[in-house]
């Protein structure tokens, strides 16, 4: 089987995920309280055989690279395997320059380094699983010069504003790679993972770069889709696309669909993370909690109802957390009622107040908040 | 501290047959405690906490699961680079028949090349089944102040409770004058933790000298420490304040674990100081289904809970049912109750299953009843 070198790609300029982006980058986003986003994809990465990882970062770098570490975690050999993690900052003078292009081209000399003859580029923002060794196969059979993953869904209409669609033809061969435009309901979603030898790979930066300096690298796979054999793979199981707050609130909420989680989260494709060594939580009277995800390290002895909690959080007597995604070391005081709402980490709510939101349009309670 | 100026060596090689079926494939160490612990990990978290880098484990009975689970060093953070946990079995050497460890002291004898290759000052020396946190690092300092031979660390106990320990007489400065094994009438109530400081040079002298005694039992509390005593040695009692469980029933284990469910609980595992490192499993943080009521419990990662639980423990992996109820329980890691089962009073042993509608354990006040099998549903 031939080896593939995985790169997570920089997260695309235009995503900006409001608060939550401030304090850092989208693939240290806490999901589910006890992960963060990029471990989905280092454990597809990891599940599959790649132990050899390059992991884009833009801005604010420490909670992703304290969060990484040297990828031990994942599963990676530490001697045969390496996370590398690969800056580009570079471009402040206009946010137009952000572009992934920009960010392999600042690393250009390490990827002409890569000796796997596969690259497998995969995206910070989204939450899925799939057997890359399987992708590779298809990859490989159907002589295609880039295979790209699509999820078909049917509410591109209201969701995924953020995202590509996908045009293919009946054989399977890509079109085109455009924005959502949200004009249809049904669409193929591009979940911006890419397979490709590492040469086509290289040769697609160079060619961007020669194009337009605002060029991203999904701009010129569009672009070269007709000179080029791009062929689509459809994905099946849990997907989603974090492209703003409320998807990134939705995302959370839905795998409180216990079926979408077990989907999501199998016995044979474990999802690797770094323990932070939490005891359990613990309940005590007056704990009233329905349809949650619990991290360790909680304490809980109020209402919690269709919530994700973080590790290390406080619920108090009387309060009331509904629909809501909280993250770590979070308090909410005695009789807080909160609902509707993304509570960063470290935010202390004392008693008696009320913060609500509509579920269309969820809240945000920003990092180290008091009140 | 400076590497390796006292290194520990953990005892793990008994089995606890007091513990029945829990048992049966594990050593005691390797049970299963507080959720998402086994009992070895206090004495190795109180290590690492304590700066102490380099940690003999010295296992006998059914030592497989936890010779390997010791040896992830990292999960404790002694993997620095000249730091590590050790699995020391009874092995075979030149010149030497094959021998059990005949007692806690002929452990450490049939180990001495071991500990030589560090050349440590001090050697402490810990049970492996006791659940307890304690800065060694103190304890040292005490020894240290005190000039001492020895040093025990003791904990009082209720006066009628104290002919079931190990007794410490001492002066008023902590000396140790006296030492009773389970006394009928005893003197003080500073019963033993089995938590011993020495002096590597003197230690090793006398587990040379005990190796070759055809009289000794090879056991510190039965020989080493009356030897020392008779010479007129300098041993101090370190008297411990705090919360230890030597868990040696399942009564006092399911006990443990209820301490768990207290609001100002004694052992503390919340305490970002003083952190118990474990196992981390690549599982959901803990699902509570919609029709769940949780009255008061102390529940981990990975489980799944749609029925009942009210004053329970409940380990990683464990699920409750829609419509069943766990009251007063310990459930241990991979225990599934089925739907609409009833699990009272009860501990019950890793991955069994109560079938649909079952009713297990015991109600009122009796001793707890250990589930080591499957229980069929009705």
């Amino acid at each position: 089987m031939a080896k593939a070198f995985g790169i997570i790609a920089p997260p695309p300029g235009h995503i900006q995920i409001m608060g939550l982006q401030e304090h850092r980058p989208i693939g240290a986003f806490s999901f589910l309280g006890r992960f963060r986003m990029i471990d989905f994809q280092l454990s597809n990465y990891s599940n599959s055989d790649i132990d050899r990882i390059a992991v884009f970062v833009r801005t604010n770098p420490r909670s992703l690279t304290e969060h990484l570490n040297n990828g031990s975690h994942y599963n990676i050999n530490s001697k045969r395997g390496k996370l590398q993690i690969l800056f580009s900052d570079r471009h402040k003078e206009n946010d137009i320059y952000n572009t992934n292009i920009e960010g392999y081209f600042d690393n250009i000399d390490i990827l002409e380094r890569i000796h796997q003859s596969y690259v497998v580029i995969a995206p910070p923002h989204m939450v899925y699983t799939q057997d890359y060794r399987e992708l590779m196969e298809e990859h490989i059979s159907s002589g295609a010069d880039i295979t790209v993953l699509y999820h078909h869904v049917g509410d591109a209409r209201e969701n995924y504003a953020g995202c590509n669609v996908i045009e293919i033809d009946k054989n399977k061969r890509v079109l085109s790679i455009e924005r959502n435009s949200g004009t249809a309901k049904e669409r193929n979603i591009h979940m911006e993972t890419y397979v490709m030898k590492k040469e086509t790979f290289l040769d697609l930066i160079y060619r961007a770069r020669k194009i337009s300096a605002m060029y991203s690298f999904r701009m010129i796979v569009n672009e070269m889709c007709s000179e080029l054999d791009v062929r689509a793979v459809a994905h099946r199981g849990y997907f989603a696309a974090v492209t703003d707050l409320k998807s990134y609130f939705d995302a959370n909420l839905d795998l409180l669909r216990i079926e979408q989680a077990e989907d999501l989260f199998r016995d044979d494709w474990p999802i690797y993370t770094k323990t932070t060594d939490f005891c359990p939580s613990k309940y005590f009277e007056g704990a009233s909690v329905s349809n949650s995800l619990v991290s360790n390290g909680c304490v809980i002895e109020g209402t919690v109802e269709n919530s994700v909690i973080g590790r290390g959080c406080y619920i108090g007597k009387g309060a009331r957390v509904k629909n809501c995604v909280v993250s770590a070391y979070t308090e909410i005081g005695e009789y807080v009622n909160v609902e509707n709402q993304v509570i960063d980490k470290w935010v202390k709510i004392s008693h008696a107040n009320r913060i609500t939101a509509k579920r269309e349009q969820p809240g945000y309670i920003r990092r180290a908040d008091r009140l | 501290m400076a590497q390796h100026t006292m290194l520990a060596m953990i005892l793990a090689g008994g089995r606890g047959s007091r513990l029945l079926d829990l048992t049966n494939k594990v050593a005691k160490p390797a049970v299963s405690y507080g959720g998402k612990y086994r009992i070895i990990d206090f004495p190795l978290s109180n290590c690492a906490n304590s700066g102490i880098d380099v940690v003999g484990v010295l296992t006998q009975y059914e030592s497989v699961l936890l010779g390997s689970y010791v040896a992830q060093g990292r999960r404790w953070g002694l993997d620095s680079k000249d730091s590590g946990v050790y699995v020391l079995p009874p092995r075979e050497k030149a010149d030497e028949a094959l021998d059990v460890y005949r007692g806690t002291a002929d452990a450490i004898s049939q180990n001495i090349d071991f500990v030589d290759n560090y050349d440590p000052e001090y050697l402490l020396i810990l049970s492996g089944d006791h659940i307890y946190k304690m800065n060694y690092e103190k304890m040292l300092d005490y020894h240290k102040k005190n000039d001492a031979d020895a040093t025990i660390a003791v904990i009082s106990v209720p006066l009628k409770e104290a002919s079931r320990f190990g007794i410490m007489n001492t002066d008023k400065n902590g000396r140790i004058t006296d030492f009773e094994e389970k006394p009928e009438k005893p003197k003080s109530t500073l019963a033993s933790m089995g938590i011993y400081i020495f002096n590597w040079k003197q230690l090793r002298k006398m587990l040379v000298a005990d190796m070759k005694n055809a009289e000794s039992a090879h056991d510190f509390g039965k020989d080493i420490i009356p030897t020392m005593l008779k010479d007129k040695g300098r041993l101090f009692a370190y008297e411990f304040k705090g919360y230890w469980k030597d868990v040696g029933t399942i009564d006092s284990l399911w006990e443990a674990n209820m301490d768990l469910l207290e609001k100002n609980s004694e052992l503390n595992l919340n305490d970002p100081t003083w952190v118990i490192y474990s196992e981390d499993r690549s599982v959901l943080p803990q699902y509570i289904g919609p029709n769940a009521k949780i009255d008061v419990a102390y529940i981990t990662q990975g489980c799944r809970i749609e029925g009942r639980v009210k004053k329970s423990v409940i380990f990683t992996g464990a699920q409750v049912g829609a419509g069943a109820r766990v009251e007063d329980s310990v459930l241990m890691p991979g225990v599934i109750v089925e739907e609409g089962a009833v699990v009272k009073r009860a501990l019950v042993a890793d991955g069994v299953r109560i079938g649909k509608d079952a009713v297990v354990g015991s109600g009122g006040s009796g001793p707890i009843t250990l589930i080591a099998k499957n229980v069929k549903g009705v």
